[in-house]
């Protein structure tokens, strides 16, 4: 439609040329008034039309067609930065000496005020501690026994089958003394805030010295660009040198941040080493089946790629000279 | 079957699972119950919050005996803000503060925020800065 009333505009426009051949010879056959009016209605009518389709467009797209924002920039919160994770990479796994260094930085620094309740003791064996030290680690809280004979809970210390206890009885303890605002559980924080990792990596790390001029930060709050809002309720809480690695890596503010991130990453995704394992088998597998396959396919289908087919056409042969030879088809 | 067996086999001993475990194992005992000292203390802030303060002076003594490890991620960024790429961003970043200066200064109040303006510098910085970063750190 459009281009259509384009194309006509442009010939009205190319009317002067064409007037002279075309018009003309129609104006002399119908009965149009005089020539230059016929030729200034029809520009005129094509030319608005134009205008009113592209208009007409137009004010489609500024009313519907552009994305809608329902909030500023700053409640949206920045978008974390990609940073070039080695865990993500298809053929790379967790570097466990850096959940060992993560899960240190968790207990020293956010165990204080975030729980890690999908965690069991158990689950650190082998990953990144030995069964001595997860036991020891386990027996150094207390956890309810079943009921005993006269129906009392006691306390035991706990065993490898028992969850990394949390820091608060309850959540209205946690906001109590968090100034009403609640941490929440990190187990699967990496796969429950949109940018996982980076998001995480960048919330730690990008608390500026002094929020940006002008920026209006309430009381009790931190202003964080990566927050949506920009005004958290977590300070910040790594600085250089806070933690002892016992493997001697410097503790800096984004060497903690990058390994309790991955910690955190290890914690909602503890199968995504065997997970990337399995889908490696699936390719070697079933690589393995194509190419078999194929030349299975080879091998069934010999008889018929290589047969010849001879058709003697009696007709051609009783014509010889209109049709000569027989047809020979493979 | 055997030659599953043979293949799992394979898999199995390409893995890494197995070399971490044994990874973990080599710490000397003595670094763990230094570690769990560290454990207690944490517990015990999270009951008492006074206690916290005092836990993170003593933790900062015994630091600076050592030398204090330095983040570069602030220095990455900054030079990453004298890019050309991000020069534009930081000119307008400076150009808004300075504005709103003025209008603190003239009304005691501001009437607009630079944050728009700081999250353009940030994005750009931190992009330019992210994998000169990762490289440095294990
Ligand atoms: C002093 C207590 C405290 C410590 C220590 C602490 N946090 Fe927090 N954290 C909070 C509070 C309170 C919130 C809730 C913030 C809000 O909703 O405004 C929070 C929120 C978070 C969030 C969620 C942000 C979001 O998008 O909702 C993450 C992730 C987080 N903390 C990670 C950590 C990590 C990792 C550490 C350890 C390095 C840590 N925190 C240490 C108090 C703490």
């Amino acid at each position: 439609m459009l281009a259509r009333s384009s194309l006509r505009a442009s010939r009205a426009l190319g009317a002067t040329k064409t007037s002279a051949t075309r018009t003309a010879t129609r104006n002399a056959s119908t009965q149009s008034s005089s020539e230059s009016a016929g030729s200034w209605k029809n520009a005129a009518l094509a030319s608005s039309s134009t205008a009113l389709a592209i208009g007409s467009v137009a004010w489609y797209y500024y009313q519907y067609g552009r994305p809608m924002h329902a909030m500023t920039p700053a409640e949206e919160g920045l978008h974390a930065t990609q940073y070039p994770w080695e865990h993500e990479k298809f053929t790379k796994t967790f570097d466990h000496a850096a959940l060992r260094r993560g899960f240190q930085v968790y207990r020293e620094v956010c165990a204080s005020c975030h729980s890690l309740s999908r965690i069991p003791y158990r689950s650190l064996v082998g990953n990144f501690m030995t069964v001595d030290e997860a036991k020891a680690l386990a027996e150094e809280n207390e956890y309810d026994t079943e009921p005993n004979d006269e129906g009392e809970i006691e306390k035991r210390p706990g065993k490898l089958s028992d969850y990394i206890p949390a820091p608060y009885k309850n959540d209205e303890a946690a906001r109590a003394a968090n100034n009403g605002a609640l941490p929440p559980d990190l187990s699967l924080m990496v796969k429950a805030r949109h940018g996982g990792c980076n998001y995480i990596f960048s919330l730690l790390t990008g608390y500026p010295d002094e929020p940006p001029a002008g920026a209006v930060v309430q009381s009790g709050l931190n202003f964080n660009p990566y927050f949506p809002g920009t005004g958290i309720a977590m300070a910040r809480v790594l600085y250089d040198g806070l933690v002892e690695y016992e493997d001697g890596t410097p503790a800096t503010t984004s060497q903690m941040a990058k390994d309790v991130v991955e910690f955190l990453n290890w914690s909602a995704e503890p199968e995504m080493d065997d997970r990337k394992r399995m889908g490696w088998k699936v390719i070697a597998v079933g690589s393995v089946l194509f190419a078999i396959s194929v030349w299975v396919k080879r091998y069934k289908w010999a008889n018929i790629k290589t047969r010849k087919m001879l058709y003697n056409n009696p007709y051609a042969q009783q014509n010889a000279t209109k049709h000569p030879g027989s047809v020979h088809r493979r | 079957m055997g030659w599953y067996d043979y293949l799992s086999d394979l898999g199995a001993a390409l893995t890494i699972q197995s070399v971490a475990a044994e990874q973990a194992a080599d710490p000397p005992a003595e670094d763990e119950s230094s570690s769990e000292g560290d454990e207690k203390d944490d517990s015990e802030e999270a009951e008492s919050g006074d206690g916290e303060d005092a836990a993170e002076e003593e933790e900062e003594e015994e630091e600076e005996e050592e030398e204090e490890p330095e983040d570069i991620k602030d220095k990455l960024e900054e030079e990453c803000m004298k890019t050309p790429a991000c020069a534009p961003a930081k000119h307008h970043y400076d150009e808004c503060a300075e504005r709103v200066q003025g209008q603190i200064d003239e009304n005691g109040k501001a009437d607009e925020d630079c944050v728009e303006e700081f999250f353009h510098l940030m994005h750009c910085a931190t992009q330019c800065a992210a994998p000169k970063l990762f490289r440095q750190l294990r």
